[in-house]
């Protein structure tokens, strides 16, 4: 049965897909080992001013490009992405990768520690 | 470093007593000059080497003498410093006015703060004031975008290879100038990456290991405090090829307060800024700009003087903040 044969495989690979999306939701987060973490952010950002980055308070759940004052890339200003958890995760992965000719050329590679620099931003509203 | 600082004051003192190779002999105002002649210390005031010559006009016989600043963030306009031109200027205004004109000015880096022409023309014009060579390397900062470094390089090195590295010999010493700003490494640190690693060995391969060599980059070229992106993550790459020389001075900026590492016979350091302070390595929450009450800015600012008395002993180095110079 071709169609069933389709499905499934459609269906095993929506399902991987979801687990990789939920990475960032699923690896708790330690605010407090994020804000002791976010100190390497803040060669270019902080929570209330535009720096070399845009400021971050608020940033978990708003548009990417949306910061009044700060002069985005073009790629990142029309990107559509807003900052939900498994965005950063991404963005904090790789900019390059979730945005190519985003302007941010920090990367982490520790998934853990992704995860406490986002829970401690979604402290920070 | 400072008397200002004890706590790294402290920390020197328990470095050079564990290697029993230097010894803090002597504090000139927020400074303190480092001579090291055969794993021999010995000391004097930043004035020493014109008490030697008689002559004002000149250091001792066969001495080089240069200046390092860094970081002077032309642009940048926060409470830290509001007028980080201003200061320049003022730095720029103490080197003209040192008895002992240096041979050249070495600038680590972080020229502007956000790379505009704006910024660059700004600073290029205060930095003309200067009457001797002045010889770059890029910080993050000067780099437009984050990843292109050619409007740098057209302006500050343009007879530089790559994304800006190149060297020269003065006063018997070799100078390399290194470039870890352009493409970083996970979590910020530096990076040189292996083409300029290549570079690195290629040119100093023809040189006798008496040469004393002279790295300055941006970043610093040891682990200070890489949870902040302090340091460089190949730069034991680059640091391998100078092993066999007797005599490795590597200046960096960055961090923007004075902290030395000596490990064998090299000797790390980092200069002060001209525009504003950040926090030592670990104290608070991050390496931003850390605004002081105005009075004390520019006791926490400054320049770096250089001193090679002898051509294989290395180097003298004093800090000096602006509020003594």
């Amino acid at each position: 049965m071709p169609d069933r044969r389709l499905m499934s495989l459609i269906l095993a690979a929506a399902m991987i897909a979801a687990a990789g999306a939920a990475s960032a939701l699923t690896t708790p987060g330690d605010p407090m080992r994020g804000k002791a973490l976010y100190g390497v952010c803040m060669s270019c950002h902080s929570l209330d001013d535009n720096d070399v980055g845009p400021r971050h308070r608020g940033v978990v759940g708003r548009r990417a490009g949306a910061v009044p004052g700060f002069h985005y890339s073009p790629a990142l200003a029309g990107s559509g992405l807003v900052w939900t958890p498994v965005n950063l995760d991404r963005w904090l992965s790789g900019p390059q990768t979730l945005v190519p000719g985003a302007r941010m050329f920090f990367s982490l590679s520790d998934a853990q520690k992704r995860a406490d620099i986002i829970a401690y931003l979604a402290t920070q509203n | 470093m400072s008397d200002r600082n004890p706590k790294l004051s402290a920390s020197i003192t328990e470095a050079v007593g564990r290697r029993g190779l230097l010894k803090c002999m002597a504090w000139a105002g927020a400074g303190v000059l480092w001579t090291l002649g055969g794993g021999v210390a010995s000391s004097g005031l930043l004035g020493a080497a014109r008490a030697e010559t008689g002559n004002p006009a000149k250091g001792a016989a066969g001495s080089l003498n240069f200046v390092q600043i860094s970081d002077s963030h032309i642009g940048f306009k926060k409470p830290a410093n509001p007028d980080t031109l201003a200061t320049l200027r003022e730095t720029i205004a103490h080197i003209r006015a040192l008895p002992v004109q240096p041979s050249f000015v070495i600038h680590t880096g972080d020229i502007t703060h956000l790379a505009t022409p704006e910024q660059f023309d700004l600073a290029q014009k205060a930095l003309a004031e200067l009457s001797m060579p002045v010889h770059y390397v890029p910080g993050e900062h000067d780099i437009v975008d984050g990843s292109d470094p050619r409007p740098y390089l057209e302006r500050f090195a343009p007879g530089a290879k790559g994304d800006g590295w190149y060297s020269f010999d003065a006063g018997g010493a070799h100078f390399i100038a290194l470039v870890n700003v352009v493409h970083t490494g996970d979590g910020g640190i530096g990076a040189l990456g292996p083409a300029q690693v290549a570079w690195l060995r290629d040119d100093v391969a023809h040189l006798p290991s008496s040469t004393p060599v002279v790295v300055f980059a941006h970043f610093p070229l040891w682990a200070l405090y890489p949870e902040w992106g302090w340091g460089t993550t190949d730069a034991a790459a680059a640091l391998t090829a100078l092993n066999r020389f007797g005599s490795v001075t590597v200046l960096n900026g960055h961090i923007h307060q004075v902290q030395q590492k000596i490990e064998g016979h090299m000797t790390f350091h980092t200069a002060r800024s001209t525009a504003y302070p950040q926090p030592a390595p670990g104290q608070g929450a991050g390496p931003g700009p850390l605004a002081l009450p105005a009075e004390q800015l520019r006791a926490a600012i400054g320049l770096t003087s250089v001193t090679s008395r002898h051509v294989h002993g290395p180097l003298a180095i004093v800090d000096r903040a602006l509020a003594d110079a």
